[in-house]
C-alpha cells in the first residue's frame, strides 16, 4: 500500500512536535469531550483527531497542504478506505512524515510486513502518543464520516469542529454571513 | 515515549499561574516606584543610561552592545544564577503544540518587561537581587485563529516603552498599549489580519511618537507591509507595502500574468532600525511567495529579499538593496540592518550591515543604498559562486532573465524538482540578532551552518487560498545542521573569527566591551572573549535557548538576563537536522545571572 503523499517528507520531521504536543492537547481533549454534543457517534474520533495532533499537519479540515513540513495528504480527497486509514494511523507511512500511533509498531507489531530493520531509513516517525486500536478505529470513522469526500471546508463544519469563540472560522463565512462591522469590531475592548 | 504525568503537570501549571495572578493583584495595589516617562530624547540617547535597555535591539542602530563592564573577561567565570522566574505562554494553538520564548527583555530603572509567545507582557521588579512579578497583561490572543497561520511558531519578541505605556504586539494582529504602572490595557488597535494570513511576531520600534509594526505571513500569500501608528491618536500614520502596487515603481519586477504580486510575500517580522540623522527607517524584507516555485513569479520581485529604507515621517521608500532577486530558496532578508559608522578611504562611511539567510553578510552605504562589501559568513554556499564585487549581486544573476537559476544544478526549479541546497532555507542567519562592538569594530553573527533538501511543487492560481500555505514546495532535513558565532571586522569586511557550535545559533548575541554572550538550543548560555571568541563561561539552563541575552543594572549591580524556552520554527519543522534536540522539553523561564 504505497499511495503516499505528493511529496513525502523525511521520516521523523514531525516527531518532536507531535511528542511535545502531548500534555497541552490532553487538556484540550478533556475540555472538548465535556462540551461536545453526545449525539454524534464519531465524537470520540474527533477527540482523537485533536489530541493526537492530526490537525498539526492535516489541519482541522483534513485538507493537509504544503508548507514547511511538506505536503500532508488531503484526507478530503483521499481514496483510502477505512481499513487503509486504520493501517496508516497505526503504522505511519514509510518514507514520509506520517507517524505511527500503535505501540510496538515495527517491533512486536509488524507493519507493512516490516520491522524496524527492514524499514531502515524509510522508518516513519513515532507519534506523540500511542493510540489504542479502539481509538484508531474511532478516528478512522470520524475521517470517513466527516472529512473524506467532503469537498471544500465550510463555515458550518469549522464551527462544528472548534465549538469555541475563536475567529478561526470567520474566513469560511460567505459574504452574506459576515456582519458589516466585522472589521470595526476587532480590536475594541479586551 | 511515556508522558503520563502530562495532565498532572498541566494542572500544576494552572495552579502556579493562579498563584502568580494573585500575587500580581496584591502587588498592583502597592505603590511601585515612579518610572520616568520614556521620550524620544531618551530613546535617542540610550548611552546616557547604560544600566537600562530601552530598545528591542538596545539602540536605534541595533548594536546590542552594552558598555557595562562589571562582568568582564577577568571575572565572568564567577557568573552565577541570581534568580529565575517561570513564565507562561507554553500553550498550543492552531498547528502548534506549544509556545516558546524568543523575546528580548526591556529593562528600565530596575524593572524588566518581557513577553511570552502568546503576547502576555510581564513586568518584573528586579530590585533586591530577586525577581517579583508586578503585573501580567494577558491579551487573550485568539490561539486557534492566529496559531493556524503562524508559519514558524508561537512567537513574540518583546515590547517597547513610550511615555507611561508598554507597547506590544500579539500574534493575532494587535498593537496594545498597557499602562506601565497598573498593567491595565490603555488601548489596542488591530494592525494585521490573520484572515489574510497576517500575524505579528516582532517587537515594535518606537520612532517619534509612532509605533512601527512589521508583519509575518509570506508563506500564506500575504502582501507585506510596514505600518506606523500614532501613539497619541492611535491612528495609522502610514502603511508602506513591501510589494509595489500596479504601476508603482518596482511593479515591473513582477512579470507574470497571475497577479503574483498581490500574494507575493515580503514579510517584515524582524524589528528594524532608525537613523535619526536622516530620519530614515531601515527594515529587512522577507522572501517572495510561493517560496520555491520562482517560475510562478518571473521578475526580480521587488522589494522581497531587500533592505528597504523609508522616510520615517511619511513611510516613503528612499532606497532599496535587493540581495537575492527572484529568490527560489526562501532566502529572506528580514534580518535587522545594523547601522555603523566606520572610517573609510574618503572619510567616515555610514553603513547598514545585514547578515542574510542566503549566507552572505552585506555592508550597504545607508545614505544611498549602494553595495560596499559582502562576503559569505557560513562555511558552505552552493547556490552561487559568489557576489559580483561591484554590484554585490550573485555572480550568476542575469538581469535579462525573468526566472533566475543561479547555479542551476542545485537550485529548486520546475526542472529540478528535488535538490539539496546550502545554506538551507533557515539560513545562514535567521531572526536571532547580531551584535556590534563599536570599540573593536567587530560584528558578531549567530550562524546556522546548514544545508537541506527542497522539493518543489508547481503552483497554479487555484492553489492560492486564504489561510493556507503558499510555499510551492517544502524542505526536509536529511543533513545535520550545526552553528557558529562568526565575527566580521567591519573595517575590512573580512571574517575575524568563528567559534563553531554543535547546534545552530537560534538565540542571538549580546556584546559588552570585552565579552559576547550567546546560547544554544541544547540549553547552554555562554560568554566568549570578544576578540578570540574563546569560551570563558557556560551555564546549562536545562531548556532550549531560543532568545537573545541582554544586560542591565539594578541597585548598582550588573545582571545578564535571557529567556529560555525552545519554540519557534525549529522544533516543528527542522528538528530532524538536530535529532539530539528532540529531548529538549518545551519550557518558559527567565534566567538572570550576576557575579
Amino acid at each position: 500500500m504505497m499511495i503516499f503523499d505528493r511529496f513525502p517528507v523525511a521520516a521523523g520531521t514531525l516527531l518532536a512536535s507531535v511528542v511535545a504536543l502531548n500534555f497541552s492537547m490532553l487538556a484540550a481533549a478533556y475540555g472538548q469531550s465535556a462540551q461536545a454534543p453526545t449525539s454524534d457517534p464519531t465524537n470520540a474520533g474527533k477527540a482523537v483527531f485533536g489530541k493526537a495532533n492530526c490537525m498539526g499537519c492535516h489541519k482541522w479540515h483534513g485538507n493537509g497542504g504544503g508548507g514547511y513540513g511538506g505536503d500532508a495528504l488531503s484526507l478530503r480527497k483521499t481514496d483510502l478506505t477505512r481499513d487503509q486509514i486504520i493501517e496508516v494511523v497505526g503504522c505511519g507511512r514509510p518514507g514520509t512524515g506520517m507517524p505511527f500511533f500503535t505501540r510496538g509498531a515495527y517491533d512486536e507489531v509488524k507493519c507493512h510486513d516490516m520491522n524496524r530493520q527492514d524499514a531502515g531509513a524509510q522508518m516513519p516517525p513515532e507519534g506523540g502518543m500511542f493510540l489504542r486500536s479502539k481509538d484508531i478505529e474511532a478516528v478512522a470513522d470520524y475521517v470517513i464520516a466527516h472529512i473524506k469526500g467532503a469537498g471544500e471546508p465550510t463555515y458550518a463544519e469549522c464551527i462544528a469542529f472548534f465549538s469555541s469563540s475563536s475567529r478561526v472560522c470567520d474566513v469560511y463565512k460567505t459574504q452574506a454571513q459576515k456582519p458589516d462591522d466585522a472589521t470595526a469590531s476587532r480590536g475594541k475592548g479586551q | 515515549m511515556e508522558r503520563s504525568s502530562g495532565h498532572t503537570r498541566m494542572l500544576m501549571r494552572s495552579c502556579l499561574l493562579a498563584a502568580a495572578a494573585a500575587v500580581a493583584s496584591v502587588m498592583s495595589t502597592l505603590p511601585v516606584s515612579a518610572a520616568d516617562e520614556v521620550s524620544q530624547e531618551r530613546l535617542l540617547n540610550v548611552d546616557k543610561e547604560p544600566g537600562n535597555w530601552l530598545h528591542h535591539h538596545q539602540n536605534y542602530s541595533a548594536h546590542r552592545f552594552s558598555t557595562l563592564k562589571e562582568v568582564n573577561r577577568d571575572n565572568v567565570k564567577n557568573l552565577k544564577v541570581a534568580w529565575t522566574m517561570h513564565l507562561g505562554g507554553i500553550e498550543g494553538g492552531g498547528i502548534w503544540s506549544h509556545g516558546g520564548l524568543e523575546g528580548t527583555p526591556i529593562a528600565e530603572n530596575g524593572f524588566l518587561y518581557v513577553t511570552d509567545g502568546w503576547g502576555s507582557v510581564y513586568k518584573i521588579d528586579a530590585h533586591g537581587g530577586r525577581g517579583a512579578l508586578v503585573w501580567k497583561m494577558d491579551p487573550k490572543t485568539d490561539r486557534d485563529w492566529a496559531g493556524a497561520v503562524a508559519c514558524c511558531g508561537v512567537d513574540n519578541r518583546g515590547v517597547a516603552l513610550w511615555g507611561n505605556l508598554v507597547i506590544s504586539h500579539t500574534l493575532d494582529g494587535r498593537l496594545i498599549a498597557t499602562n506601565k504602572e497598573t498593567g491595565q490595557v490603555a488601548w489596542q488597535r488591530t494592525v494585521a489580519d490573520p484572515d489574510k494570513g497576517e500575524v505579528i511576531t516582532g517587537a515594535p520600534l518606537i520612532v517619534k511618537n509612532m509605533a512601527i509594526t512589521g508583519v509575518a505571513g509570506a508563506e500564506y500569500g500575504i502582501r507585506g507591509w510596514i505600518a506606523a501608528t500614532d501613539l497619541s491618536t492611535q491612528k495609522e500614520v502610514w502603511r508602506t507595502h513591501t510589494i509595489p502596487g500596479k504601476g508603482e515603481p518596482g511593479s515591473e519586477t513582477w512579470k507574470d500574468s497571475n497577479n503574483a504580486a498581490a500574494a507575493g510575500g515580503g514579510s517584515t517580522w524582524v524589528t528594524g532600525t532608525y537613523d535619526p540623522a536622516t530620519d530614515t527607517i531601515v527594515w529587512g524584507i522577507g522572501n517572495p511567495g510561493p517560496d520555491w516555485d520562482n517560475a510562478y513569479r518571473p521578475g526580480d520581485n521587488l522589494y522581497t529579499d531587500s533592505s528597504l529604507a523609508l522616510d520615517a515621517t511619511t513611510g516613503k521608500i528612499k532606497w532599496h538593496y535587493q540581495h537575492t532577486p527572484n529568490d527560489p530558496y526562501d532566502y529572506d532578508s528580514v534580518a535587522e540592518n545594523v547601522l555603523v559608522d566606520v572610517p573609510g578611504p574618503s572619510g567616515p562611511r555610514k553603513l547598514a550591515l545585514e547578515a542574510d539567510r542566503n549566507g552572505f553578510a552585506y555592508a550597504i552605504d545607508r545614505t544611498n543604498g549602494k553595495f560596499v562589501w559582502g562576503l559569505p559568513f557560513v562555511k558552505k554556499v552552493t547556490w552561487t559562486k559568489g557576489l559580483d564585487p561591484e554590484s554585490g549581486k550573485p555572480i550568476e544573476y542575469d538581469p535579462n532573465k525573468s526566472v533566475q537559476a543561479y547555479i542551476a544544478s542545485v537550485t529548486p526549479s520546475r526542472t529540478n524538482m528535488e535538490t539539496h541546497i546550502c545554506p538551507g532555507n533557515m539560513g545562514g542567519k535567521n531572526w536571532p540578532p547580531t551584535a556590534y562592538n563599536p570599540d573593536l569594530k567587530l560584528w558578531y553573527i549567530p550562524v546556522i551552518e546548514s544545508c537541506n533538501r527542497i522539493k518543489v511543487e508547481v503552483m497554479t492560481p487555484d492553489k492560492l487560498k486564504p489561510r493556507e500555505f503558499w510555499t510551492g514546495g517544502g524542505p526536509s532535513q536529511p543533513f545535520k545542521i550545526t552553528g557558529s558565532v562568526t565575527a566580521i571586522d567591519v573595517t575590512t569586511g573580512k571574517i575575524a573569527g568563528k567559534m563553531e557550535t554543535p547546534f545552530p545559533n537560534l538565540g542571538g548575541i549580546l556584546a559588552t566591551p570585552d565579552l559576547i554572550f550567546t546560547g544554544q538550543p541544547s540549553g547552554e548560555v555562554m560568554a566568549l572573549d570578544a576578540k578570540s571568541l574563546q569560551k570563558l563561561w557556560e551555564f546549562n539552563t536545562g531548556g532550549g535557548v531560543n532568545a537573545p541575552p541582554m544586560t542591565f543594572t539594578v541597585d548598582g549591580k550588573q545582571y545578564v538576563a535571557i529567556l529560555v524556552g525552545l519554540g519557534g520554527a525549529w522544533d516543528k519543522w527542522f528538528i530532524d537536522a538536530t535529532p539530539e534536540l528532540k529531548k529538549i522539553q518545551p519550557g518558559s523561564m527567565l534566567y538572570v545571572f550576576a557575579l
